[in-house]
């Protein structure tokens, strides 16, 4: 007698035993799986799949049969399945409850995390560079069909170094070629830019002030005839037979004659 | 049927090119992969990547102005000339390609249009905001009212100098560009001033209320136009720019250009 009393109490404390981690399953999955229609619908509310359009990760994506809006959600829940699995393991005793917490805490966060950097690194390189490719559309120089592809590595690099840093693998080699890659950037482009920013400066001067406007006959630089325009970088100054093309910062620098008659 | 059929094959038979008018993505690219000729796309705006485009300032609703404008374009950039067969598809009732029209490039006399948007001094989208300005004052008026209006655009140094305000300038240090926003809504309430708006190559609305001073020595309008047509293809036959006149009497838009009419509109039928 005692013995099957014996069998039927563990086979009891069994089946409570293994309760708690199933409901906590099936709740987690539920949770999981909610959490990712939701997120869904709030990234199709934020726009996102318009903003997707037209980059080749969306293209790729779409050819394994999903969406941009359907891998950040799956991602989403599987991140939330994840952890529901190992809450039931560690409530179930299989899994240590500290190695638990410290999983979740530690890797499977930045796990996600890296994940989700690199994916929206992708798709902001890509839809970057298709923004630059239709912007230069009416250059039709093939040399600048370099910069397009330019801009979208560069934010890859950044994206995975930061998506590596968060896994905190060893990034320091790469910090430094990110250094030197935007000091070249900054140096070069100040220096290639210098002229610009220069007649961009003194543009908005000439707008606010007002020295001149269209219609009246000037001389600057020794360039004598009608403005014709009064742009942020150039002053356009036409004659009978010529018109110059004026840098802002040549006009200030030079001074400006306005003849009247 | 078969009468039918071979009138079908008769318009297609030996054309040199294709004119797409604002094709869908699909029906473009099904037809320039069947197609041996060049196929040239001409619609508003290029959405499906074609490589031989012709922007549409407008879409004319009249077809004939629509081919007109396509022949033009397509002679000046050179993808077909005078004697070209093309065979232009277009729809013009529900989705897709409904109908087909068989016409030589030479057909038509050369008005200018297309120069008059591309190869003017100001730029294409000024000059097409412009005009969107102009049919949509044309549509409602002022306060329900009929008004006339005239824009000069581009050129606009030598016609401030061929010109003398009527009163205080409103756009005066000011530097507002036709496209932008809260324009559309101030050019409206000033085209009750009398005189013309003067509009600059890159857009900047130089003036108002300008009182129009060219020599109108030689300007050749159709008769019966009134004396702010007269002004406007005189300021165009003496500068290089371009004027656009609202018709405060008939109600139509007419566009000048080297003294001479380049074509008309009506702004009811956009």
């Amino acid at each position: 007698m005692a013995e099957i009393n014996y069998i039927i109490n563990s086979f009891l404390k069994d089946i409570s035993n293994s309760i708690l981690p199933l409901v906590v399953f099936i709740t987690g999955v539920l949770v999981a799986i909610i959490v990712g229609r939701l997120s869904r619908r709030l990234l199709i509310a934020a726009e996102v799949p318009e903003g997707v359009e037209g980059t080749r990760f969306e293209r790729t994506v779409n050819r394994l049969g999903t969406s941009t809006i359907g891998l950040l959600s799956g991602l989403i829940t599987l991140f939330l399945i994840a952890l529901a699995v190992g809450l039931t393991l560690s409530i179930g005793g299989v899994l240590d409850t500290r190695y638990y917490l410290e999983l979740l805490r530690g890797y499977l966060l930045q796990v996600f995390v890296a994940a989700l950097i690199v994916i929206i690194g992708l798709i902001v390189g890509d839809k970057a560079e298709v923004e630059i490719k239709q912007s230069l559309q009416d250059v039709k120089l093939t040399e600048m069909s370099l910069l397009p592809s330019a801009v979208k590595y560069s934010i890859l690099f950044i994206a995975s170094l930061i998506a590596l840093a968060q896994l905190r693998i060893e990034t320091a080699a790469l910090l430094v070629v990110l250094g030197g890659y935007l000091l070249g950037v900054i140096v070069l482009g100040g220096l290639a830019f210098k002229d610009l920013l220069a007649a961009g400066a003194a543009g908005v001067f000439l707008i606010f002030s007002d020295p001149y406007s269209i219609g009246d006959t000037v001389d600057i630089d020794g360039h004598r005839g009608i403005v014709q325009e009064v742009g942020l970088f150039a002053t356009h100054i036409e004659s009978d037979e010529e018109e110059f093309i004026l840098p802002n910062h040549l006009v200030l620098r030079s001074g400006i004659v306005r003849i009247r008659s | 049927m078969s009468g039918l059929g071979g009138v079908v094959t008769d318009l297609v038979a030996d054309i040199d090119a294709v004119f797409l008018f604002s094709p869908s993505t699909a029906s473009y690219e099904a037809i320039v992969d069947e197609s041996d000729v060049p196929v040239v796309v001409v619609a508003v705006e290029n959405t499906v990547g074609a490589e031989l485009f012709i922007e549409l300032p407008i879409e004319f609703r009249e077809i004939k102005e629509r081919i007109r404008f396509g022949m033009e374009g397509g002679i000046d950039q050179e993808y077909i000339d005078t004697g070209t067969i093309i065979l232009c598809a277009m729809n013009l009732f529900d989705d897709g390609i409904d109908s087909v029209i068989r016409v030589r490039a030479g057909e038509f006399t050369h008005t200018g249009i297309y120069d008059l948007f591309v190869n003017s001094r100001a730029e294409p989208s000024v000059i097409r905001n412009v005009l969107e300005v102009v049919i949509g004052l044309g549509k409602k008026g002022q306060k329900g009212k009929p008004v006339g209006a005239l824009f000069v655009v581009g050129d606009a140094g030598k016609v401030m100098n061929k010109s003398r305000s009527l009163s205080y300038n409103p756009f005066e240090k000011s530097h507002v560009h036709v496209g932008d926003p809260i324009v559309d809504v101030m050019l409206k309430e000033f085209s009750r001033l009398d005189g013309a708006f003067v509009i600059s190559d890159s857009g900047k609305i130089v003036s108002a209320y300008r009182y129009l001073e060219p020599a109108a020595e030689g300007v050749d309008i159709p008769k019966g136009l009134g004396t702010r047509h007269m002004a406007a293809g005189a300021i165009t036959r003496d500068t290089n720019a371009i004027a656009i006149v609202l018709s405060e009497s008939d109600g139509l838009v007419r566009a000048f250009s080297g003294g001479e009419l380049i074509f008309e509109l009506d702004p009811e039928a956009y």
